[in-house]
């Protein structure tokens, strides 16, 4: 009985192994492609952290120099046009995402600045200063400064460290304004970062000190963008320590 | 494919295992330190700033005209 059936196999052995050589390299070739992409979202997910994270610990390095080694002003005073791309401006406290949050925003918002830390919006405010301190950040690589941004509420604050201010902005519906706290914008809705937000006029003058964050949205996506706008609201000088860090946020 | 590398690599089965072990090396520091930096530029998922220009492709320069 079971010679019946082993016997036409054998005929087929030449055929069948064809067969089999083309599925088994089919098969190969899939699990290899699987693996790869994997491979890719891990790099994407943690691989790319670590580059940041040296990074920054280079940037944390070279601006503590700069801080204590007293020449040089405070960022605050600088014109937006003197600050080198690539460059350390600030450092970022966000009380709401963790006491240990901090990050070292970076001037640029090229792919190379953003691949370092937040990166600021050249052109745009520096800290401190009136109009509107823009910065841009990854939400899901790169150590994904802005992973948690949408758990950012009205009322929160956001802190930058100069050399001699520590800048203290708060989340909120900018008074006065149509400039929400919150808002998801097209990815080319540029007028989120004017020096006055939400307004058509690229060049209208300022009279407010704003802060604006940029990061993607939804998360794992480049769909749409979503944007937190905060308002100077305290301004201490060093070496006193603003109430939004010492107090538990 | 694999079975026609581990034809080809050289010596008994446990030099035949650190061969896999180098070309398997060798071919994830390629991929990590040149293929997926590349990559990673034509994926959409790295924008996160607001731009005049709807691209995937980030700008190595940083943004025109001041306002991004």
């Amino acid at each position: 009985m079971t010679d019946l059936v082993v016997e036409p196999r054998h005929a087929d052995a030449h055929r069948g192994d064809g067969v089999r050589m083309f599925a088994r390299g089919v098969g190969q070739l899939l699990i290899t492609a699987g693996v790869l992409i994997l491979l890719f979202v891990a790099y994407e997910l943690w691989g790319t952290g670590f580059y940041t994270a040296a990074q920054q610990h280079k940037l944390e390095t070279t601006i503590q120099k700069q801080w204590t080694g007293s020449s040089g002003p405070d960022v605050s005073t600088l014109s937006v046009d003197n600050v080198p791309l690539g460059t350390g401006l600030a450092v970022l406290f966000i009380p709401r995402l963790g006491r240990h949050y901090h990050f070292v925003v970076v001037e640029g918002t090229g792919f190379s600045d953003l691949q370092r830390g937040p990166g600021h919006y050249p052109g745009t405010a520096l800290p401190g200063q009136v109009g509107n301190f823009a910065v841009a950040g990854h939400r899901t690589t790169y150590q994904h400064p802005f992973k948690d941004i949408a758990e950012l509420r009205r009322g929160d604050y956001i802190v930058l460290e100069t050399k001699q201010h520590w800048f203290t902005y708060r989340i909120e519906d900018v008074p006065g304004t149509n400039i929400p706290w919150k808002e998801i914008v097209s990815p080319t809705a540029v007028q989120v970062a004017y020096p006055v937000p939400d307004q058509p006029d690229p060049t209208k003058s300022p009279t407010l000190k704003l802060l604006t964050f940029t990061s993607c949205h939804p998360e794992y996506s480049a769909r749409e963008r979503y944007v937190i706008h905060a308002m100077l609201v305290n301004d201490t000088l060093k070496p006193a320590l603003p109430a939004a860090l010492t107090t538990k946020g | 494919m694999y079975v026609w590398i581990w034809r080809r690599l050289p010596g008994g089965v446990p030099a035949k295992l650190f061969g896999c072990l180098i070309l398997l090396f060798a071919v994830l520091v390629l991929l990590f330190k040149f293929g997926f930096p590349w990559l990673e530029k034509h994926v959409p998922f790295n924008d996160v700033t607001v731009d005049q220009r709807v691209t995937t492709t980030p700008s190595p320069s940083p943004s025109p005209s001041g306002s991004p």
